[in-house]
């Protein structure tokens, strides 16, 4: 796993979200809720240097009012969500 | 009729009211500015002409870029996230056909620029190229995520178009308009998504919220103001236009349409990673 898909995996984890395996050819990776599983959405693995934490670090207002994340609310009710 | 004429004429034929925006677009007038013509019309080359090294390389790195090609498996692994997207998020048919009209018309583009590719260098055509800027990567977590993505990414595809129509290499040239049409359409497709999510104080908030996502990824698209490879670009007439410019043009457009939804702009030197 390279240190930015890491990186991504440990920002998503924080919010209550799964880095599940490359979907398409290594490039894009599913986000699922690490409550229910269900899949939330995706990400690349081009992302620069620290930009993982800082967009899910600047979305926990949505996680936390429920305008974005799961419907099962697990990422209002995580502790990094 | 070519294979290529079938797949235009087939798409000519409207099967949703909406489809294709660019009709829309195009018929109040010219949705696009008019960039200068180019300094210089020193340069013309055609398929199979003997290519200046420099040229074709900076050819090669512009078309790397673009990335529409049917063997740049990172391009097809895109077109699967867009559909893993719509299949999950999209909340419904109407916007899921839209969305498989739009893949519908960028794996023309994949074709378009195979063949391109093919004329050019053969390896070229087979090589994967996973896209480079970050913009292609950023997360996508709702439908108000992917319409962003729509309306800014594909309408940096439509400039950049825009001013290949006036390119040196003649089969760029003449698949530009088509090129920048369906692409000013794809960001068309994402600001009507837009305008129904924000139809709700909850969806615009959310919208409002991810344009500081979204926002300094469009601007930073087009690279650095003062990148050193620019004027090779001009001086062989591959570009007419500098990365400033284009993206002055650029903003004034994506403003004018974030502020007819009512949202307020970003600060555009905000999280800005390419000046």
């Amino acid at each position: 796993m390279s240190t930015i898909v890491e990186e991504i995996r440990q920002a998503y984890a924080a919010a209550g979200i799964t880095l599940d395996q490359p979907s398409s050819f290594g490039t894009y990776y599913r986000l699922l809720c690490a409550g229910c599983g269900r899949v939330l959405g995706q990400v690349g693995d081009k992302l620069l240097p620290g930009m993982a934490a800082e967009i899910v670090d600047g979305q926990r207002d949505l996680y936390a009012s429920g305008l974005l994340g799961c419907p099962c609310g697990h990422q209002r009710t995580h502790p990094g969500g | 009729m070519s294979e290529m004429d079938v797949i235009l004429e087939a798409e000519e034929r409207p099967r949703t009211g909406l489809w294709p925006f660019w009709r829309r677009a195009y018929a109040k007038g010219d949705p696009l500015p008019a960039f200068p013509a180019p300094a210089s019309r020193a340069y013309r080359f055609d398929e199979g002409d003997p290519l200046p090294e420099e040229y074709k390389a900076l050819l090669i790195r512009m078309l790397r870029h673009e990335g529409e090609r049917a063997g740049n498996k990172s391009f097809l692994g895109l077109m699967a996230s867009c559909l893993d997207i719509a299949e999950t998020l999209f909340p419904t048919r109407e916007a899921k056909v839209l969305k498989a009209e739009y893949l519908a018309e960028e794996l023309k583009h994949a074709i378009m620029f195979h063949r391109l590719a093919m004329g050019l260098e053969l390896d070229f055509a087979l090589r994967d190229v996973p896209y480079a800027h970050y913009s292609f990567h950023l997360p996508r977590e709702s439908w108000a995520d992917d319409a962003l993505f729509h309306f800014f990414v594909d309408l940096n595809g439509a400039f950049h178009a825009r001013d290949w129509r006036e390119s040196s290499y003649v089969p760029l040239a003449k698949m530009s308009a088509t090129v920048e049409r369906d692409e000013l359409g794809h960001s068309e497709m994402g600001y009507h998504f837009l305008q129904r999510i924000c139809e709700s104080p909850r969806g615009k908030a959310v919208v409002q919220h991810l344009l500081g996502k979204w926002y300094p990824a469009a601007l930073d698209m087009f690279g650095r103001s003062d990148s050193p490879n620019v004027p090779k670009f001009i001086g062989w007439g591959l570009k007419s236009v500098g990365n400033a410019e284009i993206r002055d043009a650029y903003k004034t457009y994506v403003d004018g349409k974030l502020l007819t939804l009512g949202l307020d702009l970003p600060d555009e030197r905000a999280n800005r990673k390419f000046l």
